[in-house]
């Protein structure tokens, strides 16, 4: 097992013991970069067909292994710029590279797991068959290690696997989400305020659960995986990432790019330190300042 | 591992969405939707009865309705035999319609401009008046069952395109960029998202075509009379003037059309109630 790894204990591991699941937190500085946007922007035409601009021209560097949080006001363009990284939406300039291909080529590789605000699941599947949704298409990409009734063991569904979405409660839903994300054991994942139709005390739980699975993969020898994590709230952003970066109103840019240095893995106790709330301040304050950046921004 | 709160709380959960085990069904409301039309049919056949009598309506105008139900039992066999000719006519065109409609809203549902080709086509030949085509189709098609199910085809197909169209359309746009994020192709996101996403559409459309087709079906039996069916009865015994006969036809008719109705109501109910229930209990 390579450094920096760590054998998960579930109660169904044995089931698959060539392909035991692995945690994997430390970034690697040296390793490809897991995205690199250089001068992308996005322009939407609107009806009238005036240029009307989501997103400046951004140059933005996130590391393997490196949980990136995007916060902003609403409507600042920070589900746009995921879009961008996802290949979801082609950008209007510049460009974007996921583990140093095309997002499409990242998409034709399996390389993103999409989470989105609502559990987006299919109504006429059970738990488990959405979960091994993602391995069923795209065969020819799909890991052959990837055993679903571990992942869902994990995300503490096992009891419901065979239950139908409408069954389960929203945060359960959620997991059943982040559970068909993590099936195709992508290196990159995208999840676009995956908690923000949770009540608060399943939000809270939930974000400890997403650093969990964050770090969580079936081949010991794949780079950490990385994560972008777009959201409203700031504790929230501060409890689950290395850094945080904080987008203007629309025309959206990064205006500040701060680092969450809170060692790992991380518990509930956190948010009660000092450095959480410092953190939580220095956020809060480029948010509130939003011309002005709170850190200077590493050109990366 | 999951924390053992949250396990209680999704086992609550769960719980309070199954809600009450379902207990065995309870006939009384079935008979409250059906008895009453019941009686009140049974009350307009005795009103119709003692209209025909006491104003001694002659039966070339209109027959008792015990004389009607009375040739419907003496010549049931013939109702029924001719009854299957009408549902086959009317069964192949359903078919016919619903599979050509639903592949075509296949095709229009991932083209616009498929759509913007063939809609106006499909809107134009909606509202001819089918009946005109009959002779059309019959010198193309002979006078077999051909040219009967491509009618009953060309009634029931409008519903089951438009209806489709909006099924195949209308998927969760977070679902189908999941679909995309892994690269699936259009088969794969049609077979395991628009297709699935379409029956309850589908099944509206049924609804209504159902019914279109038998009546596609009589209109084609009354032009082509000499091969039987309902239609071929009817259109025969009212020139005969035997209107006992062309009413007990009808009854067959109306019977047809009920169970078809059903039948589809009962398939989609089915397949609803295999939506809501668990796979399997867990």
């Amino acid at each position: 097992m390579p450094p920096g790894t760590n054998a998960v204990t579930t109660s169904t591991s044995q089931s698959n013991p060539s392909a035991p699941l692995v945690i994997k937190h430390p970034i690697e500085p040296d390793a490809e970069p897991a995205v690199r946007l250089r001068e992308a922007r996005l322009t939407y035409q609107t009806k009238e067909g005036n240029p009307l601009e989501a997103v400046s021209p951004t140059t933005l560097t996130i590391r393997a292994g490196e949980f990136t949080a995007l916060v902003g006001p609403s409507g600042c363009g920070k589900t746009s710029l995921l879009r961008m990284i996802g290949g979801l939406i082609p950008v209007s300039g510049g460009d974007v590279q996921v583990f140093g291909e095309t997002p499409k080529d990242a998409q034709r590789h399996k390389r993103l797991g999409l989470v989105f605000q609502e559990p987006a699941l299919l109504a006429w599947r059970s738990v488990e068959d959405n979960v091994r949704l993602g391995l069923q298409l795209n065969p020819r990409e799909t890991h052959s290690s990837t055993d679903v009734h571990e992942l869902i063991d994990i995300v503490g569904l096992t009891a419901f696997r065979r239950y139908r979405p409408a069954e389960l409660s929203g945060g359960m839903q959620q997991r059943v989400a982040l559970a068909r994300a993590l099936a195709i054991d992508p290196p990159l994942l995208l999840l676009d305020e995956p908690f923000a139709a949770l009540d608060e005390i399943t939000r809270e739980q939930m974000r400890y659960e997403v650093q969990r699975l964050w770090g969580i993969s079936h081949d010991p020898t794949d780079p950490p995986r990385s994560a972008i994590f777009v959201t409203h709230s700031v504790p929230e952003a501060v409890a689950v990432a290395d850094r945080v970066l904080v987008m203007s109103p629309r025309p959206g840019r990064i205006i500040a790019d701060i680092p969450i240095t809170a060692p790992r893995p991380r518990q509930p106790e956190h948010e009660h330190s000092d450095r959480f709330v410092n953190d939580t301040a220095i956020v809060r304050a480029a948010l509130r300042s939003p011309t002005t950046p709170a850190v200077p921004l590493d050109a990366a | 591992m999951v924390s053992e709160p949250l396990r209680e709380l999704d086992h609550l959960d769960a719980q309070a969405r199954r809600g009450i085990p379902l207990a065995p069904p309870d006939v009384r409301p079935m008979l409250a939707w059906v008895l009453p039309p019941l009686i009140a049919l049974l009350l307009l056949a005795v009103a119709v009865e003692i209209w025909v009598r006491v104003a001694d309506v002659s039966i070339w105008v209109m027959p008792r309705p015990t004389t009607v139900i009375e040739n419907f039992f003496s010549d049931f066999g013939l109702y029924f035999s001719e009854g299957l000719k009408t549902l086959g006519v009317s069964l192949g065109g359903l078919a016919i319609g619903t599979a050509a409609a639903t592949l075509l809203a296949a095709g229009v549902a991932h083209s616009n401009i498929l759509e913007r080709a063939v809609l106006p086509i499909a809107i134009m030949v909606k509202v001819t008046p089918v009946v005109a085509l009959i002779p059309l189709f019959i010198i193309w098609l002979g006078h077999g069952w051909n040219p009967k199910i491509a009618i009953a085809a060309l009634i029931t197909y409008f519903p089951v395109l438009i209806n489709a169209i909006a099924g195949f359309r209308d998927i969760d746009p977070r679902m189908h960029d999941f679909f995309r994020s892994v690269d699936a192709s259009t088969w794969e996101i049609f077979r395991h998202l628009r297709l699935p996403a379409a029956i309850p559409y589908l099944f509206a459309s049924l609804k209504i075509s159902v019914t279109l087709s038998l009546i596609g079906a009589v209109v084609a039996e009354f032009f082509l009379s000499g091969h039987g069916g309902l239609g071929a009865v009817i259109w025969i015994e009212q020139n005969n003037l035997r209107l006992e006969k062309v009413f007990a036809a009808v009854l067959m008719l109306t019977l047809i059309g009920v169970t078809l109705s059903t039948a589809v109501v009962l398939a989609e109910r089915l397949f609803s109630w295999r939506l809501d229930q668990p796979v399997a209990a867990a």
